[in-house]
């Protein structure tokens, strides 16, 4: 029997180059270069005001870049939004929900705006609300729900169109551990289940870490490194030994655990072995740390 | 291909359905006041350009009472834009501005024909007689047209709720004593006549009021207004195009 074996190409569905953004006299971001491929996930990792939501607001269409280009599949999105806003599903930092319509009223205003055609709505929507685990709060007015069950609403409403990439402003910020990892496993299922290529952006670490595929870290408006966190930690060396002076804590690298094993036994001080976070890739590369 | 405006449409109505009562009520009251006040208090003994007082009033109300309504759109849109951050999803929406600031427009003309014919109601319990033909629908088409859009320029244009109050004082209250809404502008001294005939509301009471008391429609007054709608339009238009400053 022959086997035709098809090598999928993975396409570019968003590349922005030398993204500038400037409010007044205030450079926002300062020369932002991004690339992301079909079902990628993205992260963009970076402090408070580091420039992550005005990045995104300028892929969107929310706020006009100062200088650079985006392309979405090769089209020039600064020039011809309405094509790319199709497939564009976006999640902002604000679940930007109408308090005054139910669950079913703001799905169904995000299908008319994205032109689902009418037949359809009806079952997309009851998906969505299955999706989210919201249909038994189908018809209950917004302002009546947790912050969880907003963000679940905003996720479920930037995906009725099906676009091929979705913005993840900072998904999870406010919200508690538990609700954060239950938002963590729709995110995920989003990104497997349909294939969906994210960017999303955080100053949580762990986040980062957890769900990222590639990262981008971004200071001051700068993107200061990019890769996987698992190369970005492993050229740091994978290995951390904490040590305890007196007046301040030293820390050491190491490639293999047994490395810093070592040199523990030799240190007259007290120690620690912890693995390598991002946090140390941003510490070693700005000299301070990203969440203060 | 009006998705945009259909979308748009659908948020407000179903936003306004929800407050309706309260929101009716509410708005019922002021021109309830003023006849009970100017119109019962003078009776028939003041007659104002041949018209009882009362029938040169009531025109008055209707542009007034349909100016605040669709003018008033404006905080609406503030507090979607500023507190709940809604307006975002209209933005992000592969819709173009022209069928938001038509689908804004249209609910403020929604909501300031719904002001007009609550001051039709009361005409009858004060039994005031007035002419409601094409011509009154063309005009209070094109009043509530223009304020809308105005409202939604100045939505767009203001940083805050504080700003927005601001323009409400010096701007809009005063437009709306000084434009022959309760009195026949040509009584004023010529310096204020001149400032005030530069006020849309103006040229907006004259031609409601020649529609509904069956006088003659000055039509270079109609056609001001239609400019000053087409002008509002565009900077309506603008005015959102400079939020994605
Ligand atoms: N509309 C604006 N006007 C002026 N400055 C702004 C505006 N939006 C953002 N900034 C500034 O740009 C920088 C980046 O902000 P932002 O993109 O919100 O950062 P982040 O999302 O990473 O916290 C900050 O210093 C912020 O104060
Ligand atoms: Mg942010």
């Amino acid at each position: 029997m022959a086997v035709t074996e098809t090598v999928k190409q993975v396409k570019n569905v968003l590349e922005a180059e030398g993204l500038v953004k400037r409010f007044g006299s205030k450079t926002a971001i300062d020369g932002i270069d991004l690339r992301i491929r079909e079902g990628d996930f993205t992260g963009l990792l970076g402090p408070n005001g580091a420039g992550k939501t005005t990045t995104i607001k300028a892929l969107t269409g929310l706020v006009k870049p100062t200088e650079g280009k985006v392309h979405y599949y090769g089209n020039d999105f600064l020039r011809h939004p309405m094509e790319a806003k199709r497939f564009i599903g976006v999640v902002p930092q604000q679940s930007n929900v109408d308090r005054d319509l139910t669950a079913y009223e703001n799905l169904y205003l995000h299908s008319i705006l994205h032109a689902i055609p009418r037949p359809l709505r009806r079952g997309k929507i009851e998906e969505s609300l299955e999706f989210a685990g919201l249909q038994d709060y189908r018809d209950r007015q917004v302002k009546t729900f947790s912050g969880g069950m907003k963000r679940r609403l905003v996720l479920v409403r930037a995906l009725l169109h099906e676009p091929k990439i979705l913005f993840l402003d900072e998904p999870t910020v406010g919200l508690d551990p538990q609700i954060r990892k239950n938002i963590w496993e729709l995110i995920l299922k989003i990104n497997q289940q349909k294939g969906m290529a994210i960017l999303l952006t955080t100053h949580y670490i762990e986040e980062a870490e957890k769900l990222c595929r590639s990262a981008y870290i971004i200071d001051k408006g700068k993107i200061i490194v990019e890769g996987s966190p698992d190369d970005l930690k492993k050229d740091m060396g994978g290995y951390v030994l904490e040590v305890f002076l007196e007046d301040r804590v030293e820390e050491e690298f190491f490639s293999s655990k047994d490395d810093a094993l070592a040199r523990l036994k030799e240190c007259g001080h007290a120690c620690k072995i912890r693995q390598v976070t991002l946090e140390d890739v941003f510490i070693k590369l700005t000299g301070k740390r990203i969440n203060v | 291909m009006f998705n945009g405006f259909q979308g748009v449409l659908y948020r407000e109505l179903n936003v306004f359905r929800k407050r309706a009562k309260k929101q009716i009520l509410a708005s019922s009251l002021s021109p309830l006041l003023f006849l009970i006040a100017f119109g019962w208090g003078f009776g028939d003994r003041v007659a104002v350009d041949g018209l009882p007082y009362i029938t040169f009033l009531i025109p008055g109300l209707i542009a007034m009472s349909s100016l605040n309504q669709s003018y008033g759109i404006a905080l609406e849109l503030n507090i979607t834009r500023f507190y709940f951050h809604v307006f975002d999803e209209f933005l992000i929406a592969p819709i173009s501005h022209v069928e938001i600031v038509l689908g804004e427009a249209a609910y403020g003309m929604f909501k300031g024909l719904l002001s007009t014919a609550l001051i039709f109601a009361y005409s009858i319990i004060f039994s005031v007689k007035l002419v409601i033909g094409p011509m009154f629908f063309l005009a209070i088409l094109t009043h509530t047209f223009l304020f809308a859009t105005l409202g939604i320029t100045i939505a767009m244009l203001v940083r805050d709720h504080g700003d927005q109050a601001t323009v409400n004082t010096f701007v809009i209250t005063p437009m709306i004593f000084l434009s022959g809404t309760f009195f026949p502008v040509d009584k004023l001294p010529a310096v204020f006549k001149w400032l005030v005939y530069a006020l849309p509301l103006t040229h907006s009471t004259k031609v409601i009021r020649a529609t509904l008391t069956g006088g003659d429609v000055n039509m270079l007054y109609l056609l001001l207004m239609t400019g000053f709608a087409a002008a509002f339009f565009l900077t309506a238009l603008w005015a959102i195009r400079r939020v994605e400053g």
